[in-house]
């Protein structure tokens, strides 16, 4: 091997600069890694399974104590106006309706909104079912109640007042036939959004689950009125 | 051969120990540099092999090699093409050309 002899002085002093640059890019490709957009995501899986181990925690909660009040009152009316309130789950025959967006590419100038599902979509397909007969409804585990609203909420529908986004599973209890029959009927709601390609499925099926309302009843301004008072 | 690496490990000591950083933003034109630097150090050991080493021109080459680079990459990012890799391929090859040339030198006896 023969030895460099030539400029060692020079080379050495821009090797001097070379080892800084070097140290000073690790730290910052280091410091890109480490940014915001990363950290961000770390928050915030973090504080999603906390929430829903919170959720977990307060569901068993709800149910120990409906389970413990419960005991005495066990009469068949007490049931049929839990039923009716949809505060208890419910299994029964019944239908499970799919509707996802349009895979549809929407062609150039034309609305893209006329390929998504928007709350008066499914407000149809729920209007239909109650219609045909279906006893109790819901939609992507949220039960519809009396009070429940079905709404745009930016991309999202907004069911008692939690958000989902496509795709919207209905469930509903009812005589599967009628129906399946009432949402396929000609020129009824499933004809219309899959002309716009929005994909629809039915299942019929001989145990459908709905599940209860988890939210809380609040009166705020409403009483009830005293029967024959005045 | 000795001074270069002592050279380079007093800088990599330097850049640990004193808490310099670069703004994200310009961690583009970092990386340029450092290739430009590279590549210098490569070219300047590859004139001391063939004993046609001069200071001057090692200095000037450093500088402006960097410094075009960085412009490259600046004027690259003002009309939104990707000069940047046009530098570092540039670089890149030229480094590979000079550590054939020094290898060969090595190995001759």
């Amino acid at each position: 091997m023969l030895p460099i002899k030539q400029g060692q002085l020079a080379i050495a002093m821009v090797c001097v600069v070379l080892g800084i640059m070097l140290a000073v890019q690790f730290r910052t490709t280091q410091d890109i890694k480490s940014s915001i957009p990363y950290q961000r995501v770390e928050d915030l899986s973090q504080r999603l399974s906390q929430t829903e181990k919170e959720r977990d925690a307060l569901i068993n909660q709800v149910q120990e104590l409906k389970r413990t009040s419960g005991a005495e009152a066990a009469s068949k009316e007490f049931e049929r106006i839990k039923m009716g309130a949809g505060v208890i789950a419910v299994e029964g025959p019944g239908i499970t309706v799919t509707i996802d967006d349009s895979k549809r590419p929407s062609k150039p100038g034309e609305n893209p909104n006329l390929y998504l599902i928007h709350d008066d979509d499914i407000l149809k397909v729920i209007n239909e079912l109650w219609a045909a007969g279906a006893e109790a409804m819901s939609i992507n585990e949220q039960r519809l109640i009396a009070s429940s609203e079905i709404r745009c909420a930016g991309p999202t529908l907004s069911v008692n007042n939690s958000r989902y986004s496509p795709p919207y599973e209905v469930r509903a209890i009812g005589d599967p036939t009628t129906l399946e029959n009432a949402l396929k009927m000609r020129g009824g709601v499933i004809e219309t959004l899959q002309f716009w390609g929005i994909q629809v499925s039915i299942k019929t099926q001989d145990v459908v689950k709905v599940p209860a309302y988890k939210g809380a009843f609040r009166f705020e301004l409403a009483k009830p009125v005293q029967e024959g008072g005045r | 051969m000795l001074l270069p690496i002592a050279g380079l490990i007093i800088g990599l000591f330097i850049g640990v120990v004193f808490p310099i950083t670069v703004p994200v933003e310009y961690a583009k034109f970092m990386s340029v540099a450092l290739l430009a630097s590279l590549d210098s150090v490569f070219g300047g050991l590859r004139a001391g092999s063939e004993e046609k080493f001069d200071n001057t021109v090692f200095i000037t080459g450093f500088f402006t090699n960097a410094l075009l680079a960085a412009g490259l990459v600046y004027i690259g990012e003002r009309l939104g093409i990707d000069l940047y890799y046009v530098a570092m391929l540039a670089f890149g090859l030229r480094i590979f050309q000079n550590l054939a040339i020094i290898r060969r030198y090595f190995l001759k006896k």
